[in-house]
This record gives C-alpha cells, structure tokens and sequence, in this order.
C-alpha cells in the first residue's frame, strides 16, 4: 500500500518535472524568437528652450523598443560579420540560417508549450541548440557554448520524462 | 595676435539647414511617398567604397529623402555585390557596380555626387579625380594618409569650385553645436577653459586584426593594382604606414578635430609618446598620448588625448572641456556624456529652469574614512546632462547638411578647407611620437 502510494506521488512528480521542463523550454524558444524581431526607435520629441523648440534639433533622449517584421535579424549583425570571416562557415548557408533562425525558434517554442510531437519538437530544438553551439565555438564564445550546453541537459531531461509528458495535443512522435 | 581657424556663419547655417532639413521632413515620409516624387528633384548618387564604413554611411543616407543611389564602385567583389543587393533592396532597383572608379566616372552620367569611403590613402586621388569630374564629394576623414594629400583636396576643391565635405560628422551633430554654441560661447559655463582630455580607449579584442574567408580574397594583380601587398593588408589596412596614420588618425582626428573647433584656435605644439605595448608587429603604433599647446584669446591651454587599442579601461571616448567653473565631457554617446560644476561656480538654476540644462540628482556624500588625514580636496560638483538627444544615426546630420547644401539650402559644416586647419596638427603627432621631440608648428606646418 505504502509502495502504490509512493509509486503515484513520484508519478505526479515526474508529471510535473516533464510539464515544467516543457513550459520552460518552450517560453525560452518562444521568447527568443520573438526578440530576434525587436528594435529601438529613438524618441523624435523636440526639446524646448526658453519655452521654444530648439533650432539645434535636439530631442527628449531614451529610446522605445518595439517589434516589427522589419527588424528581424536571426543573427545578431555584430556575429555576422565574424561568421562571414570564418573558412570553415558556408557563404551561402549563412543567410539562409539566418533567415529560418526566429521561425524556426518560434515554431518549435509552441510546439514544445502545446504538446506537439513533443519528443520530435525537443530533438529538433536540441539540434537547432548544437549548430548555434558549432558557430559559437568557431568564434571562441566559450560562455555561450556553455550556457547552450545547460540547455542540450534541459532538453535531455525533457526528453528522458517523455513517458511522463501529459496534457499534450499530439501525443504521436 | 592669437591666429584663429576660419569661422562658419553660424546664422547662415543655421537659417540654411533648418530650412533644408524643414523641406527634408515635408517631403520625407515613408519611402513610398518620396520614391514617387519628380526624378529630376533627386541628387543622383556613387557610393566609392562599400566596406565597413560605407555600409553605415549608407544606412544613415537611407533616412535622408531625396536620393537614388546610381552606382556602387569596390574592388572587392564581396563588398561590391553586398552594397549592390542593400540598394536594391532600399530603392527597388539595381545600382550600376564598378570595380574602378575611372571607369565609373567615364561612364556614369548624371551623377551629382559621390561618397567616398575607401581607405584613406585613397581618400586624396578619390576625391581629386571626383571633383575634377565635376561632383561633388563627401569623403570619410581622415582627409588623406599625408598632409600634402590633403593639401590636394583642399586645391580640388577650390579650383572645381564643387562642393567638398569632410566626415567629421560631430560638427553637424546638434549634441555638438548647442555644447558650442549655447553652453561654451553663449552661457559660459565653463568659465575659462584651461585643460582639454580627450580619449579613445578600445579593447584589444576590438582591435584586432580582421580576419577573412579564404574563397574571397581578391586576385592579387588586382590587389598590387591598388596598392595592397596581399589581402591580409587590404583588410587591415588602417595597421600600415604607408595606407594610414593608424589609431592616432583614425580614431583621435575625429575628436582633436573638436579640440581645434571649440578652442577656435590651432595649436602652437605637439609633444607625442607613442609604443608597440602589445601588437609588436604593427607599423603604427598601437597607444599614443599627445599633449598640444594652445594660446587662445581667454589664455594658456593645454590638450592632452590618448588613443589606446589595447584596453578599454578609463571609460570609453569622450572630449572634456575642463573649465574655472565648470567641465563639459561631450561624446557622441550619451552615455559618456556629463557636465559638472564646480562649487565656486555661480548656480546654474536660471540656466535649469530655462531648459539649457537638465539637473543630475546629488551623489550621495561618501563618509569620511577612518583615520583619513584633512586635506585640500575640494568639494563635489553638481551633476548636470544635456537638455536634448539626437534621434539619428550620428552620420545623418553631416549628411542631411551635405546634401542640403548640394541643393543650395545650407552651408557645408566641414568643408575640406576647415576641416584641413583642423587636421593639420594630427599630421604631426607621429613624427613627434616617433622622434620623441616637441613639435613647434609654423605656417608651414599647418597652412594649405
């Protein structure tokens, strides 16, 4: 009796470890995606001077961020430029990747959140996750290999509590 | 009698550009609205040099109206075809791509004006061969590799009588002319300025040498035609004697150039230390420290600028006016900006309450150390910012001015003529560095 009542409590447990790994995993995914279409528009209020708009053409400083379409950049400007550089790194494959980055990141992102073809989703992330590993490795960000690696373990333990993955739209894959 | 650098008509400048600009936000809107606009309005433009650099100059053109981008010259394929895909993918067609300017000008009709961002031991023959076409030319500073290239520009310029800007864009940065205008000359709150420290302090993982992907290095006859020796020179060509000034030029003449335009005056002397502390095998120097002289009409100054490539300590770039009664550190980032008083100083209320000044909050006061021995430190200045932002890109204004005076409706900020007076004394720095003697300019030094 004691063992069955032990056996449904770490059910429950594992239940909710696979249910917090998804939500997790998926809101990361999502989120990253989304940010890949933000920028910042400088604020173009005219500043006043003895009660006048300057002449100088100052404005109220700070900046507002917003999102739109044209501002997506699946690889940040700044590693592109180093990406192009490196031998080992396709000239064509570079912009292509770059433009299935953010999509590919929100697909993923909702798919893992909503329970579809959760074990395939994660896989999929977790190749997406190794090739921005390779890139990083090939520019020496040894932090950001890292950092991608706690999430390849995060995408793991998901994948390793899949018997435990409830509250799906797509059980199959 | 204190010789002075030769002074833009403010007024003029103002009158001229606001109404230029005026007419630039009337007609400007979104690209739709100014690509259906009249052909015959549009200045017809070349962009030489499609790199690094003429890639940021274009992103800020592409916020100024008015303009078709005709052709792209490079020679580098690479660099070429990217700045040809940006523009069509702005203007929705195809600029015409070159791979030598010569024959770009021989074919091109049309053109109105050019934008030079080559590197700078071509700036000279650039800008020469595009004035004497009948263009006329912006060109990325440094002006040229040698003071005798300038010299050659500012004779093109003057003899085509087209226009001939030089990119220091500070001097069209609102930031820097309200800093001049209302705060230095006009409310004085500096009092005297007596000391001048400028700095560039950059990173050594930002300096380093850029590297390439084999499968795009240009042939080398096209190379040797151009004067690089091999591609690793062509790409780091800012590092070579004979194709640059190296950090002093190009990072210290943007911000020695406000030194000579604020004090309005040129130096008497540079005295310049410079090393190879950590890139041992470059030609130029990898940290330079200049000190230079000055006799203005309010009296003595010294200007001390450091650029460094090898660490970022010390804050970042910035030029700081360090007066009796106060000091103005102005950067093109906000963030590296500041203005403080000094406690002896008259209140600035009346200047806050007007809206030259926004008012910092106090610091809190540090307490006093254990221990710690009375001494003469004085008390601690009041914070104050700038009352206002600029909402472009850096590059646009000095842009927006150069192409609202190709259109007649302003003054050049930089012509090559004042932006000459202005270089003229970075020409020496290295000279002093490298024979570690004091400099005393003569006419013969910084005259054209």
């Amino acid at each position: 009796m004691s063992n069955e009542s032990s056996c449904e409590t770490n059910q429950l447990a594992f239940t909710y470890g696979a249910l917090l790994l998804r939500i997790w995993l998926g809101v990361r995914s999502v989120q990253t995606g989304i940010e890949k279409f933000a920028g910042s528009a400088a604020s173009d209020q005219a500043v006043k001077i003895d009660g006048a708009v300057n002449s100088y053409g100052l404005t109220s400083g700070g900046s507002v961020k917003h999102y739109a379409l044209e501002n997506y950049h699946g690889v940040p400007e700044a590693l592109m430029a180093k990406f192009t550089a490196e031998p080992l790194m396709l000239k064509v494959a570079l912009p292509l990747y770059d433009k299935v980055l953010g999509p590919s990141l929100l697909v993923l992102g909702v798919a893992i959140l909503l329970g579809i073809a959760s074990r395939t989703s994660l896989f999929l992330l977790g190749l997406l996750y190794t090739s921005l590993t390779w890139g990083l490795i090939l520019i020496k960000q040894d932090e950001g290999v890292s950092w991608l690696g706690v999430h390849m373990i995060l995408v793991v333990m998901a994948l390793a509590l899949s018997n435990h993955n409830r509250f799906t739209l797509l059980k199959k894959w | 009698m204190t010789p002075s650098l030769t002074p833009l008509n403010r007024r003029d400048f103002l009158s001229k550009t606001a109404a230029g600009i005026g007419a630039g936000l009337v007609l400007g809107a979104p690209r739709t609205a100014h690509a259906a606009s009249d052909a015959a309005d549009k200045i017809h433009v070349a962009l030489v040099g499609a790199g690094k650099q003429g890639r940021v100059l274009f992103e800020a053109m592409s916020n100024i109206p008015g303009l078709h981008f005709q052709a792209i010259c490079d020679i580098w394929d690479y660099n070429r075809q990217g700045g040809i895909a940006k523009v069509r993918a702005f203007q929705g067609h195809t600029p015409k791509g070159y791979s030598d300017i010569d024959e770009m000008l021989a074919t091109e009709k049309g053109l109105d004006a050019v934008i030079i961002s080559t590197p700078d031991f071509w700036h000279s023959p650039h800008t020469v061969k595009c004035l004497e076409a009948g263009l006329n030319v912006y060109c990325e500073k440094m002006m040229s590799d040698t003071i005798d290239g300038a010299r050659a520009m500012v004779h093109a310029m003057e003899k085509s009588g087209k226009l001939c800007q030089i990119g220091h864009q500070r001097r069209s940065n609102p930031r820097y002319r309200y800093v001049l205008d209302q705060l230095i000359n006009g409310s004085k709150i500096c009092g005297q300025i007596v000391n001048v420290n400028g700095q560039w302090n950059r990173a050594v993982n930002s300096s380093q040498d850029i590297g390439f992907n084999p499968k795009l290095t240009i042939k080398q006859d096209i190379l040797t035609k151009y004067g690089f020796r091999d591609m690793q020179q062509f790409m780091n060509w800012r590092t070579y004697r004979d194709l640059s000034g190296g950090p002093i030029s190009d990072l210290g003449a943007h911000q020695i150039d406000i030194f000579n335009w604020f004090l309005g005056v040129p130096p008497k002397s540079v005295f310049a230390s410079g090393g190879h502390d950590f890139f041992k095998n470059r030609e130029h120097f990898d940290n330079v420290m200049a000190i230079f002289d000055y006799d203005t009409p309010q009296g003595g100054v010294r200007a001390f600028y450091q650029v460094l490539t090898t660490t970022s300590a010390g804050g970042g770039y910035y030029e700081s006016f360090m007066g009796t009664q106060g000091n103005i550190r102005i950067s093109e980032q906000t963030a590296y900006t500041s203005i403080y008083r000094e406690d002896s100083a008259p209140s600035w209320d009346s200047l806050v309450s007007r809206g030259l000044l926004k008012k910092q909050p106090a610091p809190p006061k540090p307490e006093p150390a254990p221990g710690a021995i009375a001494s003469y430190e004085s008390a601690a200045a009041e914070a104050f910012e700038l009352p206002g932002d600029l909402s472009k890109p850096p590059h646009q204004p000095h842009l927006e001015n150069f192409f609202a005076a190709v259109r007649g409706q302003a003054t050049l900020t930089c012509d090559a003529r004042h932006a000459f007076e202005s270089e003229a004394p970075i020409y020496w720095v290295n000279p002093s560095a490298l024979s570690r003697q004091p400099i005393e300019f003569t006419a013969q030094h910084l005259t054209v």
